[in-house]
């Protein structure tokens, strides 16, 4: 419980938003390493979503959970704040998936980790790795539905057409998905986990808790 | 040389390190998220050989220092930022030099064995901060066997996991990690904390053997300190400039700096007027016997005479318990009374926590049962819990206490009475609400309970969740905080209070359903002194509300301070409780594969293969390209010594995964020929159902050999080939490593959260409602646990300048390319086929061929 009534200098160097530091520390790859493990752990514990089902009989309804399995790219990104943050986190979450075998089958799963965790990058590295708010987790998470729907579509479900109404509703469906689940959803999950104080190492951690006494 | 004299010389080499003098000049250090300074101005000269134990209550910066002394933390400069973007200031310096520029002349042993072995295997373990600081390989594995030697773990394994050691020998392996590294100082941040007397007595033996051989300087921080004494020359007290002792707090304004106030021998510091109980300092007993600290708070022979007099409340008959299908101990009959403390004692693993989760109704039992009395069942501890009311003014220091019946919102209640009539006397087949009611479980890990977004709400969980209105479970829960010292805290986020502000808590919100028994797991470990005397007192006033209280703990002078009734698992005779002996089985090394040819392939050229095999699939969607590969699959790996069926059970999810794209192809894939059945978008043609038999072969041949070829990899050869054959950067594969490695830890602590929610009263959930919650308290454990990992990490010279070296090597042998090759040739066969039947069809867009 932070006190107002008292600028310090500790507050003034908090709150002037200096040069991102851009370098990876020890603690921030031990961080997004546990995110895509802990990631691949809540995939693997949500199996109960009869997600094959769903996507064979309702059109595009699939997409509308898509937004789940994309989650730990954007949120090692806003957590960790450096270059690559969600391509590692993904890829970390898709070989640990692949060494355990699911139902992406083993190797593939790493790919669809590559693909989503470039896409979820890509909004970051435009804002040079400056902008950290809900827009841009927002973007983040809308991307990686493009590059899941893409993936999807150029393998098990290329004997589709990408331009049908199924091919369209299952975009919309994944972007929407991605944007609220792994966006908007991801983006209070890390204001949540910010406040339990276990990320004041981290920039991101005290954008949220301020500093206390 | 032989094996045995390079281990000698390796040994003799390590116990050539000279010791280094540990220097804080005006030291000072400010976290970035805090606005005041842990230390400020501190002044502590440390000579080379000696030997220093830290004291201070939690929270007083004891860590701090440890890790500035260790260079983890502050800048070379004073005045600056660090890379935590802290800010320090003055000086540490370790033999002169600044402690930063000093990393590894500095061991630093941390409290939780978890959080330090990095990978997998015992072998690894020590080996990791030789390779960090580039020791050669051939140097390594000599060293390492001295290492190990060194704290007695000789007999150990290379290849044994990690995962099947004690906590005291996690410890021992840590120290071994830090000690081949030869540092002149050692750092111990509450190596013992977390440990049964036993394993806590082999590692203050293997620091006493190391400190005889080599005069190093040792830093030792520990509540409790006797086993230590023998070797301690001098001791620091750190206490608060100002008096001002409420180091509990977290977030409270205000809070005085560090300073030293006390520095001495033991016997002049022990022996001295200090007033030790308000630093929150245990003096050890040897020094203890004329200060009588252990038992000031006797209590009284009125409310003892109540421990034993209340009725049956839960008991057991012929119970086998364990935590898989195997019983650990069998044939057990016992039984808990209203108002009685039980102590359930034992060694680390012999099943104390297993046994008291399944008189929790939270593991179901191997035979036998649990059997709540008739009065537990209706949830009418009148007799208990309200009957103490009387009780409790006679008990000591009960000023604030009240739980009156006439006011407890958890009776009564319409909702109530609707959750409270179990019709089974079994707490295992009763929900989780019921559960909630009756039988409350502590878990030792406070972040394992947690639920709620403030403190107030944990504690209005209980009484909601038993059916009491939401003012009603308001009003309970501002008296439990209040009669627990955490009013000033309701809207806190819990997991901000200090660790004994935590255990506090999740007594409080335990006790806030009202429950009958209440069981608390190791609820002393690691904590000071005077949260330790809280706790003593807080589990009497819980006895003497008429609750049957049953403690698991190592902690003798706990049990002694409660007069508990003693339950000891043990395998000996004299136990009250006969478990099967933890068998000291040798441990294999696994293979690779199922087949000995795949396991003697490279891993990193595995998972090439596994893309190599089934990409050039994707560029033809027909059922012959797909057809002949997957059975052109089989038949290889059978020869490789995979049978189908194995095949099968091994790549079952996409045998699941299949059917469903194959649905999705036929309902809406590409239409052509005859039109079979439309139906609003569905339209399902001749060529749909092609490309959707095309599509689940695909499917098959693509996931068959991706899982197959990867099965049985282990994660630390992974890493070591991504290391050196793919030349990947060793920060990021190491690093991603220790972070797999916990992978198992975050399936235990899944496990424990689900108990702790079934127990809490929200197990009963929808399984969504259920599961988001939880996968955050995941998170937030995980989280936690790498950022000391990253510590551990750091400490042993991980992620500094020196270029690593590397202690297994991962080759390319000429067998590996033959792999490759092998692995192309089987789709661009099964592509050759379909091109010569005329059927190749690209992304599926060929037009219709039957």
């Amino acid at each position: 419980m932070s006190t107002n009534n008292q600028t310090t200098q500790a507050d003034a160097a908090a709150q002037v938003p200096r040069r991102a530091n851009l370098k990876w520390r020890v603690v921030d790859i031990a961080v997004a390493s546990v995110i895509g493990v802990a990631s691949a752990f809540i995939y693997w514990a949500a199996i109960f979503i009869p997600w094959d089902a769903l996507q064979a009989v309702v059109p595009g309804f699939a997409g509308v959970v898509n937004g789940f399995w994309l989650f730990a790219g954007p949120l090692a990104a806003i957590i960790v704040r450096k270059p690559g943050a969600a391509i590692y986190a993904e890829l970390l979450a898709a070989i640990l998936e692949a060494l355990m075998g699911n139902q992406w089958g083993g190797a593939e799963t790493i790919l669809i980790g590559l693909v989503q965790g470039v896409m979820a990058e890509i909004i970051f590295l435009i804002f040079a790795y400056r902008v950290w708010n809900v827009g841009t987790a927002i973007l983040s998470g809308a991307l990686a539905g493009v590059g899941c729907w893409g993936y999807s579509f150029f393998t098990k479900l290329q004997a589709i057409d990408l331009g049908g109404d199924y091919g369209i509703i299952y975009l919309l469906t994944t972007v929407i998905s991605g944007a609220v689940v792994a966006g908007l959803l991801t983006w209070l999950l890390y204001v949540g986990v910010a406040g339990t104080g276990v990320l004041d190492r981290f920039e991101s951690g005290r954008a949220i808790r301020g500093t206390v006494a | 040389m032989t094996e045995t004299e390079k281990v000698r010389e390796a040994a003799a080499v390590m116990i050539s390190s000279s010791p280094k003098s540990l220097e804080f000049q005006g030291w000072g250090y400010r976290h970035a998220s805090r606005r005041s300074f842990v230390a400020h101005n501190l002044n502590l000269s440390i000579p080379a050989g000696q030997h220093v134990l830290l004291l201070g209550a939690s929270g007083i910066g004891k860590s701090t220092i440890l890790a500035a002394a260790a260079g983890l933390i502050g800048a070379s400069e004073s005045g600056a930022q660090d890379e935590e973007g802290g800010q320090s200031e003055g000086k540490v310096l370790v033999g002169g030099v600044p402690a930063r520029d000093a990393r590894g002349n500095c061991a630093l042993m941390l409290q939780d064995p978890d959080s330090q072995a990095v990978l997998q295997r015992v072998g690894d373990n020590v080996a990791f901060g030789l390779e960090n600081i580039g020791t050669p390989s051939d140097a390594i594995w000599p060293m390492v066997r001295a290492g190990l030697a060194e704290v007695g773990l000789a007999d150990l394994e290379l290849h044994r996991s990690t995962s099947h050691l004690s906590g005291g020998q996690m410890q021992r392996l840590a120290l071994a990690g830090a000690v081949v590294m030869q540092p002149g100082v050692l750092l111990l941040d509450e190596p013992t904390a977390n440990l049964d007397p036993e394993g806590a007595t082999h590692v203050v033996a293997a620091v006493r053997k190391r400190l005889r051989e080599v005069n190093s300087t040792m830093v030792v921080v520990e509540h409790r300190a006797q086993l230590w004494m023998d070797i301690i020359d001098r001791v620091v007290i750190l206490g608060h400039a100002h008096g001002n002792v409420d180091t509990d707090s977290v977030d409270s304004d205000g809070i005085a700096e560090t300073v030293v106030v006390a520095d001495g021998t033991p016997d002049e510091i022990f022996t001295s007027s200090l007033d030790f109980n308000k630093l929150g300092v245990w003096v050890p007993p040897q020094y203890a016997a004329g200060k009588a600290q252990r038992h000031e708070i006797e209590p009284s022979s009125e409310s003892r005479a109540t421990h034993r007099s209340g009725e049956v409340l839960l008991s057991t008959d012929q119970l086998s318990i364990g935590r898989n299908s195997t019983a650990i101990a069998e044939k057990i009959s016992v039984s808990f009374r209203a108002g009685e403390i039980t102590a359930l004692v034992g060694m680390n693993g012999a099943g104390k926590s297993t046994l008291a989760l399944t008189l929790a109704g939270l593991l179901p039992p191997i035979a036998g049962k649990v059997t709540a009395s008739p009065s537990l069942v209706k949830g009418t501890n009148e007799k208990g819990v309200n009957g103490a009311g009387v009780v409790n003014d006679a008990g000591a220091s009960s000023g604030t206490r009240r739980a009156e019946s006439s006011e407890d919102p958890a009776r009564g209640s319409v909702q109530d009475h609707e959750h409270a009539k179990p019709t089974s006397d079994d707490p295992q087949k009763w929900s989780s609400r019921q559960l909630a009611r009756r039988i409350s479980y502590v878990f030792q890990n406070p972040e394992h309970q947690f639920a709620k977004g403030s403190v107030l709400q944990e504690v209005m969980l209980g009484p909601e969740r038993t059916g009491a209105s939401k003012e009603k479970a308001e009003k309970k829960g501002r008296e439990l905080l209040c009669h627990f010292g955490l009013e000033r805290y309701a809207q806190a986020n819990p997991y901000t209070l200090s660790g004994g502000e935590k255990r506090r808590l999740t007594v409080a919100a335990a006790l806030a359903s009202a429950p009958g028994v209440i069981i608390l797991d190791e609820p002393t470990f690691g904590q000071d002194r005077r949260t330790w005397s809280e706790i003593v007192e807080l589990i009497r006033d819980l006895a003497m509300r008429g609750v049957a209280v049953i403690v698991v703990t190592h902690d003798e002078d706990l049990v002694a301070a409660l007069h508990a009734r003693v339950l000891r698992l043990g395998t000996g005779a004299q136990s009250d409780i006969r478990v099967t002996p933890l068998s000291d089985r040798v441990e294999e090394s696994k293979p690779a594969s199922r087949s000995r040819l795949l396991a003697t392939i490279n891993p990193a050229i595995r998972l090439i293969g596994a893309f190599l095999a089934t990409i050039p699939l994707l560029f033809s969607l027909d059922l012959v390209s797909a057809g002949v590969t997957l059975a052109l699959e089989f038949v290889i790996l059978a020869i490789l010594g995979i049978r189908p069926w194995r095949v099968i059970r091994s790549a079952w999810p996409v045998f699941i995964g299949a059917p469903g794209s194959a649905l999705a192809v036929l309902l809406y894939g590409k239409a052509g020929g005859a039109l079979l059945l439309e139906w609003g978008m569905v339209h399902i043609t001749e060529r749909s159902a092609q490309l959707a038999g095309a599509t689940a072969l695909r499917v098959l041949a693509i996931g068959i050999p991706a899982i197959l070829l990867m099965l049985g990899i282990d994660m630390t050869d992974l890493a070591d080939a991504f290391s050196q054959v793919l030349k990947l950067p060793d920060r990021f594969v190491y690093g991603g490593l220790a972070g797999m490695r916990l992978f198992s830890v975050i399936q235990d602590d899944w496990r424990a959260l689900t108990a702790s929610r079934r127990s809490r009263g929200l197990g009963d959930d929808f399984v969504v409602a259920r599961f988001f919650p939880q996968a955050f308290a995941l998170l937030v454990l995980s989280i936690r646990r790498s950022t000391s990992l990253a510590t551990a990490m750091e400490a042993r010279g991980f992620g500094g300048v020196s270029v690593r070296s590397h202690a297994r090597e991962s080759r390319v042998h000429p067998r590996d390319y033959v792999f490759m090759v092998s692995c192309l040739a089987v789709p661009l066969f099964g592509l050759a086929i379909a091109a010569g039947c005329g059927s190749l069809a690209f992304f599926g867009d060929s037009s219709i061929t039957t």
